[in-house]
């Protein structure tokens, strides 16, 4: 069983969790106009604002790294885990954002705009070495960094969901045996990006937000962080550290509805409830407290209250529901964690918070409100988080002494289809294997692969999505923008380790010269980082878990990684893995400037490309009847510690084997994996050392097992920075 | 601007703003719906782009909430709101 035994947040009402719980049991709101950037031209300048933040690694970190470094420091301390030398020496960080280092890159493409070529060389360069805090990974890296070390690393984004995620994807790795402990969280900093963006969509309440009331306008946005330390009964009880409360369920579900709105009806939401609930082996009348999503937006509340009022019927009278989003604002990314932070507070303490704001409750949203902090035993709580692009997670907690719920055995998976796409064009199945000898086709998709695309549906996909978009629907069996109906469960992880840098650099462009008012709406969806995973789920129908893992140059392996880890903990029974990286003009200038310039033969061009990985659990794809084109035998990611790598197994003595990198030769990982006498493959020349490569190098592995018959084993292995990733694939059974 | 001149120049913004890509800007009928089924199919967050783009390109302010409705039901009825709007502002304008 799992339990929690710290809790960090850090919010506009507090610089601890506890101070910010005591705050809400006040009913206490800690809205303002934002001082942090100057906004005088936005509509509703009301945020929930971090103050006092400390900036301690001085002007080359992001404000939200920071969140996260005092809220995961403050969750280590509450676990006794302070010190390194207390922690198990298989200790994990999950850390999702969604805005990352967007407020830094903000002041970076405005020095960068505002004098387009005629800015002095010097300083363009010091503008563009400040983008490193920009991806979706830095922050995770510099929390990794400052607390660590840490075995295992893992950058995730799915919008308002990512903190929920983050616990999820923790949860999982403490079942897969992966980790003994590991520090669960997520940040995310006020920008000009989101509260112009959100300004755009018209989702702001001027008055503040007001969870389920019925003169409600929409959400105010905040800031912070949140971090828990999960680990197993025993550890905690072996240590005698006592728990806050357990983790007993999650799961996470896609509405495949629309980018920006709600799908109506709460299916996603009551399915991602359900299963939950059954991971936990509860039934809705063992619940006590629902610690709801609750923005304040319109379309948000009365889904809710139908996607409850699904699942807990009559019951739902019974059960107290509040959200503290008109109090601390939506964190957005953080919002899940910090929810889980003040929903095990609930739990130990038998208080359940209020929904701070709400005055005249909407009769859309018949649900047992909490206007007033509440003294209540509380055996068991759900948290619910949902995002951006219908990405919906559910997480359930019981009490520290709860009954341990059964364990789904760990499943057997295998690939069953591959794609990819580069330079030289689409290819699909066993021709993928033909993608290494294939000649180079320059550095820009340049075929016509929109063709390909069912174009209504399409419009609102950015290029990343498109391609991404268009790998998955071929590795998934499908055509014409349609998958297999028994694909449409599947669940979607897309690396990515960048995200839309151009289309952020054109969003502020505009937002520059035609100011707030006349920020793009429909632009903004698509600088979230996780949008591109929500638009493949909305353009395939796909409505299983749905996220977007960046860990720099090895993002695809961190992809086909996180595919194969929701697969094996029975989170979802097939997956579409996809990485894809685009060319941008930023990051070929933010590349020049730290690596220097592009020589010939030294370092191949970052080109484009997308690479795509069907995952299914063996025994499904056994009763679908679906093409097996390799088992998946095992699968290691480390950080800081190769240690990890002796656990890989070694290659077969007859030498039936092969090693696909999707980066140029790396001898030294190969040495240290015992596999450099192994005929190796290497991608780069073909693809470019893109930051997709790497899904694309699994792709191929897969494909050429599949298409070579003297073959047993592949292994796609791939590493940077200290992070590293081996899967190894074996030969399909007959 | 004359209405019909304000209704081409509309159709050419929703093509083109909307990547409503493959679709012939003249073949879109002046009374086709915009939401919904039969007509082009746009959702709440076209229109609130379209609201930014009349706002840009013609400076004219779409009203927010409920009073948008019978604006955004057709290229008709938008290109009548915009240019009843503009022909206010213009006659407002003192002369001389």
């Amino acid at each position: 069983m799992i339990v929690i035994t710290g809790l960090g947040a850090i919010t506009a009402l507090g610089a601890t969790v506890g101070e910010t719980w005591e705050r809400l049991l006040r009913g206490e709101r800690g809205f303002e106009a934002v001082s942090l950037f100057g906004a005088h031209d936005y509509r509703v300048r009301l945020v929930a604002q971090v103050h006092g933040l400390p900036r301690e690694g001085g002007d080359g970190f992001s404000r939200t790294s920071e969140l996260g470094l005092r809220a995961g420091r403050e969750a280590l301390a509450d676990a006794r885990f302070a010190e390194p030398a207390s922690r198990p020496r298989r200790f994990g960080l999950v850390m999702a954002g969604s805005t990352a280092g967007m407020l830094e890159t903000e002041s970076t493409l405005a020095v960068i705009l505002r004098h387009e070529g005629t800015l002095d060389p010097a300083i363009r360069e010091e503008a563009l070495g400040r983008m490193l805090s920009h991806p979706l990974s830095a922050p995770t890296d510099r929390v990794a960094r400052a607390l660590g070390p840490f075995t295992r690393v893992r950058s995730l984004s799915s919008a308002c969901s990512s903190g929920a995620n983050a616990l999820l994807v923790g949860a999982t790795w403490l079942e897969l045996g992966l980790v003994d402990a590991v520090l669960c969280g997520a940040a995310d900093a006020l920008c000009r990006v989101t509260l112009s963006g959100f300004n755009a969509l018209g989702a702001l309440d001027p008055e503040g937000a007001r969870p389920f009331d019925r003169r409600r306008r929409g959400l105010t946005l905040g800031e912070g962080a949140g971090f828990v330390v999960l680990e197993r009964a025993e550890d905690a009880r072996a240590r005698e550290k006592d728990a806050i409360c357990t983790l007993l369920g999650w799961s996470a579900r896609a509405e495949a509805h629309h980018i920006t709105n709600p799908e109506p009806t709460g299916d996603a939401p009551a399915r991602a409830m359900r299963a939950a609930l059954a991971r936990a082996g509860l039934t809705p009348a063992d619940i006590d407290y629902v610690n709801a999503h609750g923005t304040g937006t319109p379309l948000n509340d009365p889904m809710e209250s139908k996607a409850l009022a699904r699942v807990f019927g009559e019951d739902l009278a019974r059960v107290p529901v509040s959200s503290q989003k008109g109090q601390i604002g939506h964190t957005l990314a953080s919002a899940g964690a910090i929810e889980a932070a003040i929903t095990a507070f609930a739990i130990a303490k038998g208080i359940v918070p209020p929904t701070g704001g709400l005055e005249e409750p909407d009769p859309e949203c018949p649900l047992h409100h909490v206007l007033t902090a509440t003294e209540r035993p509380v055996r068991a709580a759900l948290s619910s988080s949902f995002g951006f692009g219908g990405m919906d997670t559910v997480l359930v907690f019981g009490r520290s002494d709860a009954q341990a719920p059964p364990v789904p055995a760990r499943r057997a998976v295998v690939v069953t289809g591959v794609a990819a796409i580069t330079p030289a064009g689409l290819v699909e199945g066993a021709a993928v294997a033909d993608l290494p000898g294939c000649a180079t086709a320059g550095d820009a998709i340049a075929f016509d692969f929109e063709a390909s695309l069912a174009r209504d549906r399409a419009r609102r996909l950015d290029r990343a999505s498109r391609l991404a978009a268009l790998a998955c629907e071929r590795a998934l069996g499908g055509g014409g923008g349609v998958v297999p109906e028994n694909a449409r469960a599947a669940g979607v992880v897309l690396g990515n380790a960048f995200g839309s840098v151009d289309g952020t650099s054109a969003y502020m462009r505009r937002l520059r010269d035609k100011g707030a008012r006349l920020a793009s709406p429909a632009d903004f969806p698509g600088l979230v980082p996780s949008s591109p995973a929500g638009h493949v789920s909305i353009y395939l129908g796909l409505k299983g878990p749905t996220l977007v893992v960046a860990d720099l140059a090895v993002s695809g392996e961190c992809a086909v990684t996180q595919g194969y880890e929701l697969v094996a903990a029975g989170e979802v029974d097939r997956v579409a893995v996809v990485a894809v990286e685009e060319k941008s003009a930023i990051v070929d200038a933010v590349f020049r400037v730290v690596f220097g310039p592009d020589e010939p033969g030294r370092r191949a061009l970052r080109r484009e490309g997308a690479g795509a990985v069907a995952l299914a659990a063996a025994d499904v794809a056994r009763a679908d009847g679906l093409p097996v084109l390799a088992q998946v035998a095992q699968v290691l990611a480390w950080a800081d510690d190769e240690a990890v790598l002796q656990e890989l197994a070694p290659p077969p003595a007859d030498g039936h084997a092969v090693v696909v990198l999707g980066a140029e030769a790396h001898q030294l990982l190969l040495e240290r994996s015992g596999w450099a006498n192994v005929r190796c493959i290497s991608c780069a020349e073909q693809v470019g050392s893109h930051e997709a490569a790497g899904g694309i190098a699994v792709a191929v592995a897969a494909a050429t097992l599949a298409s070579d018959p003297s073959l047993e084993v592949a292994l796609a292995i791939g590493a940077a920075r200290g992070r590293g990733y081996a899967i190894l694939l074996r030969r399909a059974a007959p | 601007m004359q209405r019909a001149d304000l209704k081409r120049e509309i159709k050419a913004l929703l093509v083109s703003e909307l990547n409503l890509a493959g679709r012939d800007p003249a073949a879109i009928a002046d009374d086709a719906p915009l939401f919904g089924d039969g007509g082009l199919g746009l959702d709440s967050l076209d229109a609130l782009q379209i609201a930014m783009l009349v706002e840009e390109k013609f400076g004219v302010r779409v009203p927010e909430g409920d009073e948008a409705r019978p604006i955004f039901v057709s290229v008709s009825s938008l290109a009548e709101f915009v240019g009843r709007e503009r022909d206010a502002k213009a006659g407002s304008t003192p002369l001389g």
